[in-house]
């Protein structure tokens, strides 16, 4: 408020007609319109925009407020806001209500969250059940939304989609309490969320850096959209590449495309990873695929793996949440907690489907003995 | 490509062209700041070029589950899958092997894999209605001579084999016409093989089907133990030429693959798959287990099956990863007619009476007549 005219990022011509008119700080202009600094000044109309619009940019918040609508540039926000954007984002549950609750709710909407593993370990059952997540009603702990799922190996099956639509119907339906969730239940049928649940092919990486070019006007025109999903974004691109740094080069600038997606339309965008052997020091680990600088593009990275029999999903980097590994299981009905919670008793509880699950139908098939 | 027919300011298309940019990749591969550097077009214009260059790559509109699921793409989704020609084995499987994507099958030798592909190659060739695809087979064979001898014993029992099919739709359709074979002694070849010859003969409808008998053959041995990077890209050229064939001409491809041992513990650098009991993984590491969608390993065990008058080992086929079916196993045997899978509650013998049915190394059956310990005499098959 108190900053000189003379070190504003101006023409040192505007600056000279600026101080000789008699304006010396910040303060002095603060009030004015783009006519009145015009007459006062001596300075063209634009260049009398461009001055209060350096203004305002450079006061952020505060003065935003304060200048009202006439020509304003979206100054910055507080924390505090943020906060309260944020929560009113919400996230897409996964059904794994561990895993809900260490990444604080679910997969978070706006921001962007990959998830590798090695293969058959459970990647695209996720990505499935988030597709079928976010679909479920507002009043049962849902987002209400729908999906685009872009698929770039050929592994979306939509038999196993039906089958864990049915199970969400199903699970909603036995938690149905009120008058409200049964009217929400009635639109909320296999049909209705296979026919929300948009599908995708790619069958190189030209195309999918096509397709990722038009989503931005194809979220436009669907806005209840609240879930991308790419699975998998390395299958595309780890082969055909002699010239890694055009490689990298692409990722990052499909990175920034994604980020700048999931910020702006409000969609929660999912990247499924593959993994990769790495030699160190004559060890061999498993990391995720596409190099080093890939593993800045998300922000938040899950990485699914097997200790044993059992699967683990480990938050491997969140800004927001605690590193932690969480057992899960895949089910005819799809991506599960490793043992049911308990049945709900009579007494309604206020949590969403996440804390109030069913016993699941039909036991798991055990493998016949040898 | 051709920019006119672009829905864009003529103006943006004269800067396209002055660029000297050829194709639609070149566009869609440059950021926007670098075709701005480029074309020396504001950043908005840039911005239409990508989408009007992106919305012409890309013709197909989103569809929805439904329509999948309804049968209305039938190029994204063909709404049936390939049978083996027996209900147990596709009821593990859920149908059948998928018509698009790889499918693996791995297996210790001995185990009956070429026999699973050798009886692909025959029901591939009925009619859709009846679990086929009313077309022919490639089979490529990288390692052994094909095993004809065991072929032209399949085709003789088809009847018996496919016993809920008509007889006379069986006898009418020429089996060893259909089934073409290549054989494929190094990786120049098979890439020839893979590149030329196969495309030809899937887009005139000869064949539908396409089985690789021995994945591991060749990439195992034609590289040594530092050439991995090299193989790994070998290797990735290969699937992604086959996974490109399999979803344009919706072709099911079965690739048979080798195993190795398991000869330390659990190690975090290897990917188990959740199988931590067993003592063989498959072959070829990650850097294929990524391109496949569907992994079976078929497993000998110890013990007789009997079914009628023959018995055999026993073999376990496992699912160990689908996108759409759970880990699950079904037994099965090797029959004179076939592979067939044996239903939960058939005759299994505990212990180890000498086997009735051999595998002969040139893929031939022999039954012998020794009847099992304390059974009536087994007639004459």
């Amino acid at each position: 408020m108190h900053r000189t005219i003379a070190s504003l990022p101006l023409a040192p011509s505007v600056k000279i007609k600026l101080t000789s008119a008699g304006f010396d700080t910040c303060a002095d202009l603060k009030d004015l319109r783009p006519l009145q600094l015009c007459k006062e000044a001596g300075i063209s109309q634009e260049e009398a925009l461009e001055v209060l619009q350096t203004l305002r940019s450079d006061d952020g918040a505060g003065v935003a407020s304060h200048a009202g609508g006439a020509g304003a540039v979206s100054g910055g926000l507080t924390a505090l806001q943020l906060l309260q954007k944020e929560h009113a984002l919400g996230d897409i549950i996964t059904f794994c209500s561990a895993l809900d609750s260490a990444l604080g709710g679910g997969v978070p909407v706006g921001k962007t969250t990959e998830v590798c593993g090695a293969p058959g370990v459970g990647k695209t059952q996720l990505c499935l059940q988030l597709a079928v997540d976010v679909q479920i009603p507002v009043c049962f702990g849902g987002r209400g939304g729908r999906a685009l799922y872009v698929d770039t190996e050929g592994s979306f099956l939509v038999q196993r989609a039906a089958d864990m639509a049915h199970a969400a119907v199903e699970h909603c339906r036995v938690v149905t309490q009120d008058a409200e969730q049964q009217a929400a239940l009635k639109d909320f049928t296999v049909e209705n969320i296979l026919s929300r649940l948009s599908l995708v092919r790619c069958h190189d990486y030209v195309e999918l850096l096509a397709r990722c070019y038009l989503l931005p006007d194809f979220l436009t025109k669907h806005p209840e959209v609240q879930l991308v999903v790419i699975d998998s974004i390395a299958f595309p691109f780890r082969h055909d590449f002699e010239d890694f740094s055009q490689r990298t080069r692409l990722l990052n600038g499909l990175a920034q495309q994604l980020i700048q997606l999931a910020t702006e339309h409000n969609v929660a965008v999912v990247l499924t990873n593959q993994m990769t052997t790495k030699v160190w020091n004559g060890q061999s680990k498993l990391i995720p695929a596409l190099g080093e600088s890939w593993g800045h593009a998300a922000t938040q990275r899950l990485i699914l793996h097997w200790e044993g029999t059992q699967r683990l999903a480990s938050i491997y980097k969140s800004p927001s949440q605690m590193e932690a590994t969480i057992p899960y299981r895949i089910t005819e009905d799809g991506f599960r907690d490793l043992a049911p919670p308990p049945f709900p008793t009579a007494q309604p509880t206020s949590s969403g489907p996440a804390h109030s699950v069913q016993q699941r139908k039909r036991p798991r098939m055990e493998p016949l003995p040898s | 490509m051709n920019w006119e027919e672009l829905d864009l300011n003529p103006r943006i298309i004269a800067a396209v062209k002055r660029a000297n940019v050829k194709s639609a990749k070149e566009i869609l591969s440059l950021s926007g700041p670098d075709l701005q550097r480029l074309t020396k077009l504001s950043k908005a214009d840039v911005h239409h070029l990508h989408t009007a260059v992106a919305q012409a790559y890309c013709k197909r509109p989103p569809v929805t589950a439904l329509q999948l699921l309804r049968g209305e793409c039938p190029s994204l989704e063909p709404g049936h899958r390939l049978s083996f020609g027996c209900a147990v084995l596709d009821a593990l499987l859920r149908g059948g092997i998928p018509l698009c994507g790889i499918t693996e099958l791995a297996g210790e030798s001995g185990a009956g894999k070429t026999q699973f592909g050798l009886q692909l190659c025959l029901s591939v060739q009925y009619p859709v209605e009846h679990g086929g695809l009313g077309s022919g087979a490639v089979f490529i064979c990288t390692e052994d001579s094909f095993p004809i001898k065991r072929l032209r014993q399949l085709i003789a029992q088809q009847p018996h084999l496919r016993e809920d099919l008509p007889k006379a739709l069986v006898r009418s359709i020429r089996f060893s016409d259909n089934i073409y074979i290549e054989h494929t002694a190094d990786l120049k070849a098979l890439q020839t093989c893979i590149s030329q010859r196969i495309p030809v003969l899937l887009s005139r409808g000869l064949v539908r089907l396409v089985v690789v008998d021995s994945v591991a053959g060749l990439f195992r041995n034609e590289f040594q133990a530092d050439e991995t990077i090299e193989r790994t890209r070998h290797l990735l050229t290969f699937s992604s030429a086959l996974h490109r064939l399999s979803h344009t001409y919706h072709t099911p491809v079965l690739c048979i693959n080798q195993v190795t041992d398991v000869v330390d513990g659990p190690n975090p650098g290897r990917c188990d798959f959740g199988l931590v009991e067993s003592r063989v993984l498959p072959a070829l590491g990650l850097a294929w287990a990524n391109q496949v969608m569907v992994r079976l390993m078929l497993r000998r065990l110890g013990g007789c099956v009997t079914a009628g008058e023959q018995s055999c080992i026993p073999r376990r086929l496992e699912v160990v990863f689908a996108p759409h079916l759970p880990r699950d196993t079904c037994l099965c045997g090797v029959w004179l007619e076939g592979v067939r899978g044996v239903p939960l509650g058939e005759d299994t013998h505990g212990e180890p009476p000498p086997p009735q049915q051999q595998l002969l190394p040139d893929g031939q059956v022999r039954t012998t007549h020794r009847p099992a310990a304390g059974a009536e005499g087994a007639g004459d098959t």
